[in-house]
């Protein structure tokens, strides 16, 4: 009996430190069998303990047992630490390699200011409403108080449409002040929308103008609106597209379809930034009373206000863009900015 | 309209700094666009004259010059060409700055070579002197200049002065003058308007027995005032009035013309001064008649600028019995404008249709100070003031002796307008409370005169807030209603002291709202799929058009240029420009995706109808280069774009935005645009098209790799969609997958291949999915090998694998019979 419990520790041992010294799964593999197989060298000893006296049987197969137990468990151990080693690269990563990237596409920087600007709008009650870019000169200047031979016409360079001979040519619209004449024709008030659109004017491209831009026009009509109310639509709008710190100042002004008409200058950081305090922005003014009576509106019953701006306008001053044309160029390397 | 500090302080008290009174008038509604310093800023420019010019003999279009500068002469190469020796010209020296414009860095002037000539400073023009925005050649200053005189001088003394550039508005031309602009200023100061006094000493006979006047068309023409002097010396102006003009952009001609150009900038009448002697009588008569009449239609007339022009009827004329001597409101004609030896002269000051004076201006193209105050509308009120003003600094500047009163012919006593206002409606549209005392003395501050007020209802309280009616003066032909007037009281009590009140009131309503939200939303997916936003022109040329939509593309009328003469009937064409231009800047891989609106005509309904003019939404989506952003390793990493990421991209779109159940049907042929291409229809309504860019155009465009091009009928895609979605339970019981590969003929399509699927309705088949397409090796010439899995499952319990081989099976059959498909094994 001693001598089979004085060769346990000995060759414990000698397995330990050969499962230590396995370089690899297969190494290791090995190292079991010579061991632990069914032909192995801890199997044999085992197999000896059938030889023991009966008394001595518990003792010695409780040694037994316990050198087995830490030799899988070494075993186990070894192999997890050998199957990490296996399935590390042979090289280490390089992990500031640039990655496969999967492109996101952008909004256009206007479309981008034009849902801030209706998300603001949203927020206080307004709703989204369109109407036709090719517009006649009734919707365009009659109803809004500018007749043929009215001198604020000559500062909208139109353009109209080819007919033929004798018919009245179409337009493109030239603001999107046509749209509050289509909508008031078509519902009674009060009335409350935003519209975004693209309007048109005789303009060779340069970095200040394109034929084709864009405007956003407010509208509000309402018993008890007053000249208070527009400002403080403005003030809101402008905080929230342009930040917190924007001050408003209103001018007076003439436009033919609004009556008191006011240009609105704002002053913020990013003007400051531009070297100027103020900064035309908008116009704007108390709705026309003749407009209402061309739409069917009594003006006695109701006023309302407009005002609209550029939506270029504020995306120049927002990412201090220096050139109109960019907008309409679908340079990547400018879409990608923003 | 330019204006000058200190000529307005000469007609109203104000002791605001020139800063102050920009601000000021600002905020009245005249925005100051410019502010420019006379005076200190010409420092180190002098009058010179110009002694001798040679051409530069290195370059056509120099001269060299040697000009005297008051102290010595010396060197100057110029590019101008309307000067002459003996001319005195502004001219800034070596070292000195020129006047700076807003935003603009200063300019200083140094000695160096011109094309190997020196030059010891520069003679200057009216626009780099900042007085003109525009200005050809050199400024040429009077022949009376002292050489050597400093230029600040020169335009009215060593004072310095501020000019200003107002904007005003086509509304108010009452404020093209510089009285009209102090009057603003004396409402807004309760300051009194100081006009100038005019007394004036009558020595010949009374006009009348000078000229007659005849006025046949008393619409065109309300008013006709004549005045005569006789005698006077035409020289050239005192340097007050000259610096006067100069100051605002207007050069200097004679006493007599400058005069009226004063007195049109002074009170903003224009005025035409006649050469008496040049205007003829009948036989008989005793002096001549000034006839305003119509044109007849190809009369031809001389304006004075040397142009003949065409006239047609309805345009309006000044003539005497034998000849038209101006176009009446806009130009005078040479044969009757004030010459060196004009002794005797005629002063016109008349009141013209605005509307008439507009028209004939756009039709002859022709502008002048006289037409833009006309077509804006003139004061009827102020043209005898405004003769006799001019008759006043005739005399003091040329001499000669006035013939007593004027002929003023009037069609229709001149009454002012009244406009009634209720004090209540002022607080109603402005929002802030104004007692009706300060209502009316805010209008009458503008020389609004109270003129009744309605009768008080039998028991009402007495005060003065019953409606008031006000008589408009006649420089305010912009007030016409109770509201103008209250933007009056606005301005004066001003638009920065009307509190701003939190948005309040109705919430709004229109159906396009939620139709914003869905464009938005299909953004939103194709930037997801990795496509950029483009926006493009909606002006473009006609061929490009031709690509896509010949003979239904809308036309402009008078385009600016023929890149852009028609509105674009696809948005595909502006995506091709978009392509191009990234190219040409090197990036060639491009995805871009537009929504945007696009325009057509539609046939004529009925006969002599015009065609209609259609508006539709579009998507489309354009391609070219790689499919995948650059990377350092991998096979596939240069794979171009092909027409499946097209194909791709639109369906994961549709799908995504509800859109099921889309067929795609070749085009048997190319087209214009595409090499080959594909309709996509839902049910048998055309929805869209795709397809691959024809090589040759592609070629146009500069574009080296295949373009892909794909265009969706937004409108309808909007009236399609469904948005509704219902949960189905998640599968309790597994699914079995049965592969089969088949080799069909080449012409076989997937589709067809899917129909036997659909018309065989295999028990408990889940999906099927293509994910094998093989041609070569085993499969023969001119066949396919196409794979599919099928995916069998029951909602209520598990299948055999019996059960799905035998569902499978049948279906295998079907395609062996109907598509004459070989199965691989």
């Amino acid at each position: 009996m001693a001598a089979i419990l004085d060769q346990i520790e000995p060759l414990k041992q000698a397995a330990l430190a050969e499962f230590g010294a396995a370089s690899d799964l297969t190494a290791l593999e090995q190292a079991r069998v010579s061991y632990l197989g069914s032909n192995g060298k801890f199997t044999a000893l085992m197999k000896q303990l059938g030889s023991l006296p009966k008394e001595e049987k518990p003792a010695a197969g409780k040694v037994i047992n316990s050198a087995k137990a830490e030799l899988e468990a070494a075993l186990a151990r070894r192999r997890e630490e050998l199957e990490l080693k296996a399935a590390l690269p042979k090289e280490p990563t390089d992990f500031t390699l640039p990655g496969r990237r999967r492109v996101l596409g952008r909004l256009h920087p206007l479309t981008q200011v034009t849902e801030a600007i209706v998300r603001s709008f949203r927020k206080i009650g307004f709703v989204v409403a369109d109407g036709p870019e090719v517009e006649d000169d009734y919707h365009c200047f009659d109803a809004l108080n500018t007749p043929a031979d009215h001198p604020a016409r000559d500062t909208q360079d139109t353009f109209y449409l080819a007919a033929p001979a004798g018919a009245a040519p179409a337009l493109l619209r030239t603001h999107t002040s046509s749209v509050q004449i289509r909508v008031m024709r078509k519902q009674p008030p009060p009335v409350r929308i935003i519209v975004p659109g693209r309007v048109y004017r005789r303009d060779n491209a340069d970095a200040t103008h394109n034929p084709t831009f864009q405007q956003v026009e407010g509208l509000y009509v309402d018993r008890q609106v007053t000249v208070g109310d527009l400002k403080g639509t403005v003030e809101f709008v402008f905080k929230e597209l342009m930040g917190p710190d924007t001050r408003i100042r209103f001018r007076p002004h003439y436009f033919s379809y609004t009556e008191p008409s006011f240009e609105i200058d704002f002053s913020s950081a990013l003007t400051r930034k531009m070297g100027k305090e103020w900064l035309e922005i908008a116009g704007c003014g108390m709705v026309h009373p003749q407009v209402f009576e061309n739409v069917g509106y009594d003006p006695e019953v109701w006023t309302g206000w407009a005002f609209g701006f550029g939506i270029e306008r504020i995306a120049m001053i927002r990412y201090g863009i220096n050139d109109i044309r960019l907008f309409y160029q679908n340079d990547l390397r400018f879409l990608s900015q923003f | 309209m330019k204006v000058t500090f200190n000529w307005l302080k000469e007609y109203v008290d104000f002791d605001w700094s020139p800063a102050d009174l920009a601000e000021r008038l600002t905020m009245l509604g005249l925005e100051v666009e410019g502010v420019e310093k006379v005076g200190g800023e010409f420092d180190g420019i002098v009058v010179a004259e110009v002694i001798t010019r040679e051409k530069h003999p290195n370059a056509d279009k120099l001269s060299v010059c040697r000009v005297h500068d008051g102290t010595g002469e010396r060197q100057i190469v110029c590019g101008a060409d309307n000067f002459k020796p003996g001319d005195k010209v502004p001219l800034i020296l070596p070292g000195k700055t020129l006047p700076a414009k807003p935003g603009e860095a200063p300019f200083t002037i140094k000695v160096g070579k011109i094309r190997g000539v020196e030059s010891h400073g520069m003679m200057c023009s009216p626009k780099e002197l900042g007085l003109a925005e525009d200005a050809q050649g050199l400024m040429i200053l009077r022949p009376d200049a002292r050489v050597g005189q400093p230029f600040a001088e020169y335009l009215g003394g060593a004072q310095s002065d501020v000019v200003y550039d107002l904007e005003i508005t086509p509304n108010r031309p009452d404020l093209n003058s510089v009285i009209g602009i102090a009057r603003e200023i004396a409402a807004l100061t309760g300051n009194e308007l100081k006009w100038p006094e005019v007394k004036l000493s009558e020595t010949e006979p009374g006009a009348e027995t000078w000229v007659r006047v005849r006025v046949e068309d008393g619409e065109l023409c309300p008013r006709y005032n004549a005045r005569v002097i006789r005698g006077v010396k035409i020289g050239p102006s005192p340097a007050w009035l000259a610096g006067a003009l100069e100051k605002l952009g207007v050069r200097s001609i004679n006493n007599v013309v400058d005069v009226t150009n004063y007195v049109m900038f002074e009170v903003g009448q224009p005025l035409h001064a006649f050469d008496y002697r040049l205007l003829s009588k009948s036989p008989g008569a005793a002096c001549p008649t000034i006839v305003v009449r119509r044109a007849g239609a190809g009369e031809r007339f001389m304006t004075l600028d040397g142009q003949e022009r065409i006239l047609a009827e309805g345009m309006l004329l000044i003539a005497d019995e034998t000849k038209a001597v101006a176009l009446a409101g806009i130009m005078g004609g040479q044969n009757s404008e004030i010459q060196p030896d004009t002794t005797d002269v005629l002063i016109e000051s008349a009141c013209f249709k605005p509307q008439n004076i507009r028209a004939t201006s756009k039709r002859l193209d022709l502008r002048t100070e006289s037409s833009y105050r006309f077509e804006r509308g003139s004061d009827i009120g102020i043209c005898d003031w405004a003769s006799r003003r001019a008759a006043q600094l005739i005399l003091q500047t040329a001499g000669g002796s006035l013939a007593a009163g004027a002929v003023d012919a009037c069609a229709a006593p001149i009454r002012p307008r009244q406009v009634t206002l209720r004090h209540a409606k002022v607080s109603e549209l402005l929002g802030v409370e104004l007692p009706p005392e300060a209502i009316e003395n805010y209008l009458s501050r503008l020389e609004l005169k109270i003129v009744g007020r309605k009768p008080r209802p039998v028991g009402a309280p007495a005060g003065p807030s019953e409606p008031v009616t006000f008589a408009i003066p006649t420089f305010r032909v912009d007030l016409k209603r109770e509201v103008d007037l209250i933007e009056e009281v606005a301005r004066l009590y001003g638009v920065d002291r009307i509190p701003a009140t939190p948005p309040r009131g109705a919430i709004g309503a229109n159906a396009y709202d939620a139709v914003h939200d869905e464009l938005a939303e299909a953004r939103r997916i194709l930037t997801g799929l990795g496509l950029f936003e483009a926006q493009g022109q909606t002006l473009i040329s006609a061929s490009a058009a031709a690509l896509v939509a010949a003979g239904s593309a809308v036309s402009l009328g008078k385009p600016l240029s023929s890149d852009m003469d028609t509105l674009r009937p696809s948005l595909l064409p502006g995506l091709l420009d978009a392509l191009q231009h990234n190219i040409s800047y090197k990036t060639y891989d491009v995805a871009l995706f537009e929504l945007g609106r696009v325009f057509q005509t539609q046939p004529a309904s009925g006969p002599g109808a015009a065609p209609e003019i259609r508006e539709m939404r579009r998507a489309a989506i354009a391609l070219t280069g790689r499919r995948q952003p650059l990377f350092w390793s991998g096979e596939d990493r240069e794979a171009k774009f092909d027409i499946f990421d097209l194909k791709g991209l639109v369906e994961e779109f549709c799908e995504q935005f509800g859109l099921r159940g889309l067929s795609y049907v070749r085009r048997a042929e190319p087209t214009a645009l595409f090499l080959e291409s594909a309709v996509i229809q839902l049910g048998r309504l055309q929805i869209g098209e795709l397809g691959q860019l024809q090589p040759m155009l592609a070629r146009k465009y500069d574009l080296r790799d295949a373009v892909l091009l794909a265009e969706l009928d937004l409108d309808q895609v909007l009236v399609r969609r469904i948005t509704t979605r219902s949960f189905k339970p998640l599968p309790a019981y597994p699914a079995i997958r049965r592969d089969v590969a088949m080799v069909v003929p080449e012409t076989t399509t997937h589709e067809a291949i899917l129909q036997v699927v659909k018309q065989a309705k295999p028990a408990h088949l889940e999906s099927v999915e293509l994910f094998d397409v093989f041609r070569g090796g085993n499969v023969p010439a001119g066949q396919k090998s196409m794979a599919y899995a099928f995916t069998y499952r029951s909602g209520e319990r598990s299948l055999t694998d019996a059960e799905a081989n035998a569902s499978h099976q049948r279906l295998v059959e079907q395609f062996k019979q109907r598509l004459g498909a070989v199965i691989r094994e």
